[in-house]
Order: C-alpha cells, then structure tokens, then sequence
C-alpha cells in the first residue's frame, strides 16, 4: 500500500480518490446524494468557501499562512452591501460599482496585511491572525451589529438562475478558478510563489524581490477573499459581520485536504477545488445520511485527518511542526 | 500652563480609557467614548456606574438588549455613554474577569445588568458583586439553587423566559398551517443551550397533539444562518418533497433555511421561528415566516439595569419586596402573520415609551422550578 501511494504520479490523484470514495460511500448509504439537485446544493455552498480556499491558497503556496479570512470576508461583504443599497439596490444599474468596490477593499486589506507582514517582519500568521480580528472589528463597527439585507433580484440571480441543473454561482466560481489557475501558472507572479515556497533562499539569491512578491501573494489572497463575499452575500442575501464566520476552519482545512504542502511551494487551485469539495460532501453528506449531530463535528475532524493522511508524502518530510 | 493640565486630564481619561478597552471589546466603542469624555463621564459620577455584561454585538438580540439600556440611561438624563459595554464573547472566564476589574475600580458604586453566559458563572458573578457591596440583576443563565433573596439586597432580580410554552405556540401554526398532516423538520440551537431544549422541548410537546405529522428529524444549526443554510439544504436531498414544513428554534436559522428553499425555488414552504428580532417580523407581515416569539429585549435590557440602578441608588429596598419581583418571567408575545402589522407598528418601527421605574409591568409571574 505505502509503495503504491509513494510513487508521487499516484499521490496528485490520492485528493481526488478520496472525493470520489466519499461521494461512493454516501451514495451507499442514502442513493438521494448522487442526484443533480444535491450536487448543485453542495456546490452553492462550496462556491464563496472556493473563492477564500483559493486566495489563502496562493499565499499557503509561498510557505507563509494568512488567517485574516474572516475579517476580511465580513468587512467586503458589509461595504459591498452598503454601497449596492446606497447606489440604488442594484447591480442592474449604479449599484454594480459595489462590486469593484468590495474587490478593492479586499485588495486594501490584503496589502495592509502583507506590508505588516514584511515591513514590520511580523510572522504571517501573527500579523494576519490580529489583522482578521481587526477586520472583524471593524465590520462591526459599520455596521453597529445589524444585517443589511441584499434583494436585488438581478444580484440574487447568482443563487436563483440556473443553467444545466446548477446556479450561476457556481459557473461564476469556475471562472474565478480558471482566472486563478491562469494566475497560478501562466504568470511570473504565479511561478514566483512556487519558487519562494520552495526555496527562499535559493529564489531571494537569484534577485527575485521576495517582500514584494508576499505583498503582491497577500493582495491577491484579499481580492479572492472579497469574492468570496461577494457569493456569500449571494447566497443568504444578508450581509453582517457573522459572513465571515467559519471561513478560516473551512478554508485552510480545504487547502491542506486538497494535498496542498502547508511548507508552501506544492500543490495549486486545482487541488484546492478538490479540497473544498471533500470538506463540503462530508459536511452534506452526514446531513443526508442523517448521523446524528452530536457525531458530525467529531467525525468531520477525523474524516480531515485520514484525508490529510492519505494525500502527503510524509516520507519526504524531515519533520513535522 | 493651562495645556499641561489640559493634556494631564486627558491623558488620565486616556488611561482610564485603555483599562476598560477590554470592556469595551471594541477598539471603536473605546474610540468614540475618548473622543468626547468631559461631560458624560463627569454627569455619571453622581450615581452608581451602569454596565451591562453580555456576549457580542453581532446578534440583534443582544443589539435590542443594549439598545433597551441606552434607552434607560438617557432616562437619566445621562449620554448613551455613560452606559459601560462589557462584551464577553461568550466566554464565561472573560464574563468573570471584566465584571472584577469594573468592581476594583468602582467598588460599591455599581449597577451590573448581566447575563452570565453559562449558568455556573452566575454564582461567582453575583458572589463578586455582592462581596464588593454592588448591585447586581442578571437574565437567563442561574443554576436553580441560586436565588437573589439569599444575598440581601445586593442581588437584585433575576429574569428568565420560559419558552416551552411559546415554542409550542409556533408548532401549532406551522402544524395548522400544514393541513395537520405531513412532515416537519426541527432546526435546533447549540444543544446544551437552555433556550434550545425548552424550544425543542414545545416542539415534542405539540406533536403530540397532531399524529399525522410526521417528525422527520432535528438537528442543531447552532443559531447560525450559514449552518442552517447548509443543513436545510441536506434535509432536502434526505427527504426530498416530504418535507412540508419547518420548525425553527430561532430567526437567524429561519433566515439560512429561507435562503437554502429559494434556491430551489420553493417559496411557500410554511416555516415559523423564534425571537421577534426586526428582520423576522417583517418576514411574517409577508408571510415568508408564519409565526415568531418576541420576548422583548428591549425592555429586558432597560429594565434589567433599571432594577440594579434603583437598588443601588437606594430608590427601593430589593429584600423587601415579594419573591415574585426578584425571580420572575420575561415577556414573550406570539407574532403571526394576522397581527405582524400592527405589532411591527408598536414595537419595531418605534419603541414604546416604557416607564423605566415600574420594574414588573411587564413581567410573568414568579420562576417555578421542577
């Protein structure tokens, strides 16, 4: 079994192996899950966890970690709502400047977070960890605590429209990927980040700008995050600082189940999609094969581990930490 | 030389400021109260300090608790200010610790409205205060051997809501609205919250009333609006069409459930929930929900730090007054589609004038126990 995992063309697919077997093994257990309907019903929920997934995913792949998610998600997600509502309500006619809106912020938020990172040499994790809280602070503080709703039928197509079984949520998720995805590996910027994950040493010895290339990582980390608002708010209509809740687990679990090497510099968008996807089938699953609550959490953190188990090669790891 | 002393005040407001920045949990409530210090903070010296004690301001319930305490203390003639915020973001440890710094630095000159998150922190909390000759009035969490008559008068009141028998109230719309047959899911809170088991509690309570509804399953969401999303969404591809109506332990997992239907394009599903917050009501005028509880945070809250404040201003004497008006019920009103309107009028839109010192109009009868 180790030989046959160990040889590494084998290993890329063990994410996607484990997907498959998951969505087999519900499948078992209650035929209903292997349906359109609840295929399209997973992936509303999985497409704002991609976009969030994807964005700590480019900065996981420079070796550093960003746990700003949270705040970042809810702070895009209340002035995107404030100024679709302030512009008329919709996107359908001034309100879609929100939308630029809400990306740029991400895109504030995100370089405020790497410039603290690099300029102040504070850890990632340090600087975005306070950083999120931050942001979630601030949601609050624009918002006074209250919901602002979202009920702009041409905004609400994202959820309500559908083409082919599925939401246009979950092709406008796909685009994103493939925009990441082209970001990722067809760019000196998406190269860069494997070459820093890999060796930072070696790519700040061949003259690359290391501390411009994490802000350049963060930024883009923020910007997915603000979409990722943006299909959260799509998705319940309602924008608060609670938006953000959750994204962190969701996110970096995804990444790392997704066969991503949290020591950076392996891994991509692709195995992030396959990341997110396992998380979100256990989490309908066990609503489908009706287990009982009190089990779901407990079995959702094993199910993580045997993932994580099966997708490194722990063989090439010197260590552990 | 008037500027030195000008900047030595305000530096001693700053420091004052930054020991009660983790009161305030929010770096911006801190912000706005240092900003305009003067006036507000030298009004409330006069009287006992007033602080309300309660886990976050993300959830309108808690925003209508604190709303209801402004509320009294402009009462008072004092700023929304003069009102102390401790946040324990539902950390009874962090609920402890905020109460003992505000009792060190004011003493015996404090009025604490508080709940105590979870109820074995209510002991320490009250033993705290009553220790520091403080005034104290808690809601919702108080194990049953705990009672304010036992601790003088520095204990005040307690409320709590009983919501079994509202929670029942609900069912029976939904039931009714249902055609008395069919299926029914329960979304739950956290499952050792009190509130939770007493809804679900009231759910069984009415099933037994209807047999031919058919309970499908219950499952806890957490009173959170994506949780309750995602697991609706799993409760349709489990039960498909059978489902015929949804009963919610609360409005923010109405709201997720809500969501998860029209994305199916289901929009008549009958749905009813729990807590009366604004968005909910308007959702019932439109019968998108059929039936919510309204328990009247706001006068919770202005009540609640009313009692502690007369108490300790020596405006009435706690240990005289009967059992019922130290441990009793809270409010709750049943909010259906036929009078939404008119209550959305009464208590949404505006809040009524409340008389802040008629401490029990509005309460239920004393706390039974069993």
């Amino acid at each position: 079994m180790n030989r046959f995992l160990a040889t590494d063309a084998l290993r890329k697919w063990v994410p996607l192996l484990v997907l498959v077997g998951l969505c087999l093994f519900f499948t078992a257990l209650n035929p209903n899950f292997l349906s359109l309907r609840n295929f399209a019903r997973i992936a509303i929920s999985s497409s704002p966890a991609l976009m969030v997934a994807i964005g700590v995913t480019f900065v996981i792949l420079m070796g550093s970690i960003d746990l700003s998610m949270e705040g970042t998600v809810a702070v895009c997600a209340v002035v995107f709502a404030l100024i679709l509502n302030a512009l008329g309500g919709t996107i359908a006619g001034r309100g879609w400047v929100a939308l630029p809106a809400a990306l740029l912020v991400g895109a504030a938020l995100g370089a405020i977070n790497g410039i603290v990172h690099v300029k102040l040499r504070i850890p990632s994790f340090m600087a975005s960890l306070s950083l999120g809280f931050v942001g979630i602070g601030l949601s609050l503080l624009i918002t006074g605590g209250d919901r602002i709703l979202i009920d702009d039928p041409p905004f609400r197509s994202l959820l309500t429209v559908r083409v082919e079984g599925f939401p246009l949520m979950a092709y406008a998720a796909l685009a994103c990927l493939l925009v990441a995805w082209f970001i990722q590996d067809h760019t000196t910027v998406g190269r860069n980040f494997y070459a820093v994950g890999g060796g930072e040493d070696l790519a700040r010895a061949s003259g690359l700008n290391v501390g411009r290339l994490r802000i350049i990582g963060f930024v883009l980390a923020g910007v997915f995050y603000a979409l990722g608002a943006i299909f959260a708010v799509a998705r319940l209509g309602i924008a608060e600082t609670e938006t953000g809740r959750n994204f962190m687990f969701m996110s970096i679990t995804s990444v790392v189940v997704g066969g991503t090497a949290l020591r950076g510099g392996e891994g991509g968008v692709w195995n992030t999609l396959v990341g997110v996807l396992i998380v979100n089938v256990i989490g309908n699953g066990m609503v489908v094969i009706g287990l009982a609550d009190y089990f779901q959490d407990g079995v959702l953190g094993l199910l993580v581990i045997a993932a994580v188990y099966l997708s490194t090669d722990r063989r090439s790891l010197s260590f552990v930490k | 030389m008037s500027f030195i002393k000008t900047y030595i005040e305000r530096q001693t407001l700053n420091r004052r400021t930054m020991l009660l920045m983790s009161a305030y949990g929010l770096f911006g409530a801190a912000a706005t109260a240092g900003l305009r210090p003067g006036p507000a903070r030298a009004a409330a010296s006069n009287g006992p300090r007033i602080a309300w004690s309660y886990r976050d301001r993300t959830n309108p319930y808690w925003n209508a608790i604190v709303s209801g305490g402004n509320a009294f203390v402009q009462s008072l003639g004092l700023p929304q200010s003069a009102l102390i915020n401790l946040i324990n973001e539902g950390s009874s440890e962090k609920s402890l610790s905020d109460i003992q710094s505000l009792l060190a630095r004011y003493g015996s000159g404090v009025a604490l409205a508080v709940d105590p998150n979870d109820m074995p922190n209510c002991r320490p909390v009250v033993e705290a205060v009553s220790k520091a000759g403080a005034y104290v009035s808690t809601i919702w969490n108080k194990t049953d051997d705990l009672h304010p008559w036992d601790f003088g008068d520095h204990y005040v009141s307690h409320m709590t809501w009983s919501d079994v028998g509202p929670s029942e109230q609900t069912a029976r719309v939904l039931f009714d609205a249902m055609g008395g047959k069919g299926g029914v899911v329960h979304l739950g809170g956290i499952a050792s919250n009190n509130p939770a088991i007493e809804r679900l509690a009231g759910f069984r309570n009415a099933l037994k009333a209807y047999p031919n509804i058919q309970l499908l399953a219950v499952q806890a969401a957490d009173w959170d609006t994506q949780k309750a999303n995602q697991v609706m969404s799993g409760f349709l591809t489990r039960y498909g069409d059978s489902i015929k109506g949804v009963h919610c332990a609360s409005d923010t997992m109405a709201y997720g459930v809500i969501e998860a239907l029209r994305a199916e394009g289901i929009e008549d599903m009958p749905v009813v929930s729990y807590d009366g917050n604004p968005q909910a009501v308007e959702l019932v005028t439109k019968g998108k929900i059929l039936a919510t509880v309204f328990t009247n945070p706001y006068w919770a809250g202005g009540i609640t730090a009313s009692l502690a404040y007369y108490a300790a201003s020596g405006a009435f004497k706690p240990s005289a007054e009967p059992h019922e008006h130290r441990e009793f019920y809270g409010p709750t009103t049943l909010v259906t589609t036929k009078d939404a309107q008119d209550f959305k009028a009464r208590y949404i839109d505006t809040n009524p004038q409340y008389d802040w010192k008629n401490f029990w109009a509005l309460a239920r009868g004393q706390i039974r126990y069993g």
